[in-house]
């Protein structure tokens, strides 16, 4: 960051208050947190979250075009130890209108209201990020699931690492709910059918017009020798993009926690001190219980089971409450509770 | 939308009120999905019932 830009910024938050505190609201930008995996092979066909956590790949129509995702090590980029990678492994050449691939995290309302979307005295928003890989132009939208308004630009990879600074307009129309509901997504779009590609880009807030959300995206499986690297997202309020805002993994950890908690030594398929044991183990009328940080809102629960199948569900937020009473000495490992946006 | 074997209604305490689906993926493993329009899990259930598919009522 040059003197003269850190002066613009200094005079940029004296005025619009984010004197200190924190600025960045992507949480886990610098893919530090990936409780469900590092890695993940054959994605393309659906969408979901299959490495780093707030980060989640979306798929439209049916593609050829499979790509192994991971969240790689990285030594070639200073202040980062991780990045998300896609690796393409099936290449798809012949894309159909209706085909996306989109790597998007996603934000609560209550969570951006310093960006006063909606007012007269709206601010901008500043996305940044590093990006390395094949070399490719690509696009990033900001969709306000709210107001259904979007934004776009594109962004050119080269072998490298650099840092892209996109700056995107205020908007004074369509305020974000300020709830714990989606309102707003950043959604790198890697590869886009004519459906999204045909009209003019929307480079200034608009009504979304799907044939203007990804005009010049190039896609990342026109060759399955292509790869992408991406770190240090970060979205804040105003025009000057100031440092990474690097924060330490127990943090993010937590943060990362109110969307997806992966209990205990999730994944290893370790029924030791991995399990959550029927509390009346030996007997039936057994009830499993655990409790746990609060999330967005109570959420979905997924396990393996000893033996039979839980056939009461009394959770909450906070607690996880199952119940059976025709199964003696049963437990549950490999717990992964879900709240996504 | 994540592949299931079958799909089956959870009740609360007093066996009154539907809280959960519970999908039965396979080798003992199950998800339990909050019952609410707002959970973008159970508005994917919605869709496979409209394609003609059936919950099971609880045991």
């Amino acid at each position: 960051m040059s003197k003269a830009a850190e002066l613009a910024k200094w005079g940029e938050v004296s005025t619009n208050g984010q004197v200190s505190g924190r600025r960045n609201v992507v949480i886990n930008g610098a893919m530090q947190v990936a409780q469900r995996g590092a890695d993940a092979v054959a994605v393309g066909t659906a969408s979901g979250y299959f490495t780093v956590d707030r980060f989640k790949v979306f798929q439209g129509a049916t593609t050829d075009g499979r790509i192994s995702m991971s969240q790689a090590a990285i030594t070639d980029l200073g202040g980062f130890s991780k990045a998300m990678k896609f690796d393409v492994t099936d290449a798809d050449t012949s894309i159909a209108a209706g085909e996306l691939l989109q790597i998007g995290t996603m934000f609560e309302g209550q969570d951006i209201q310093g960006f006063k979307k909606g007012h007269s005295d709206a601010e901008g928003f500043t996305l940044s990020f590093y990006v390395k890989g094949t070399a490719k132009t690509y696009s990033v939208e900001l969709f306000d699931a709210d107001n259904t308004r979007h934004v776009t630009q594109t962004f050119n990879v080269t072998t490298s690492w650099n840092r892209i600074v996109l700056n995107f307009p205020a908007d004074t129309t369509g305020a974000f709910d300020s709830d714990n509901a989606l309102s707003l997504y950043i959604l790198i779009w890697v590869h886009a059918g004519a459906d999204y590609t045909e009209g003019t880009a929307a480079t200034s807030w608009a009504g979304n017009v799907n044939a203007n959300r990804a005009v010049g995206c190039g896609s990342l499986f026109s060759s399955d020798a292509n790869e992408l690297f991406i770190t240090g997202v970060q979205l804040e309020v105003g025009s000057v993009a100031t440092p990474f805002e690097h924060r330490s993994y127990g943090e993010e950890l937590a943060l990362c926690h109110r969307y997806c908690n992966a209990l205990l030594k999730y994944g290893t398929g370790n029924q030791n001190d991995n399990r959550i044991y029927n509390a009346d183990y030996a007997n039936v009328h057994g009830f499993i219980r655990m409790g746990y940080p609060r999330m967005r809102d109570t959420p979905d629960i997924n396990y393996t089971i000893s033996a039979g199948a839980a056939e009461t569900d009394y959770s909450s937020n906070g607690l996880i409450q199952l119940f059976n009473d025709s199964v003696t000495n049963w437990f549950i490992y490999d717990v992964l509770l879900e709240k996504e946006l | 939308m994540i592949n299931f074997n079958s799909a089956k209604y959870l009740y609360d305490m007093e066996g009154v009120n539907k809280t959960h689906i519970q999908l039965n993926l396979g080798n003992s493993k199950f998800k339990h999905i909050v019952i609410d329009p707002a959970n973008t899990d159970y508005q994917a259930i919605l869709e496979w019932v409209e394609d003609g598919n059936t919950i099971e009522d609880a045991d």
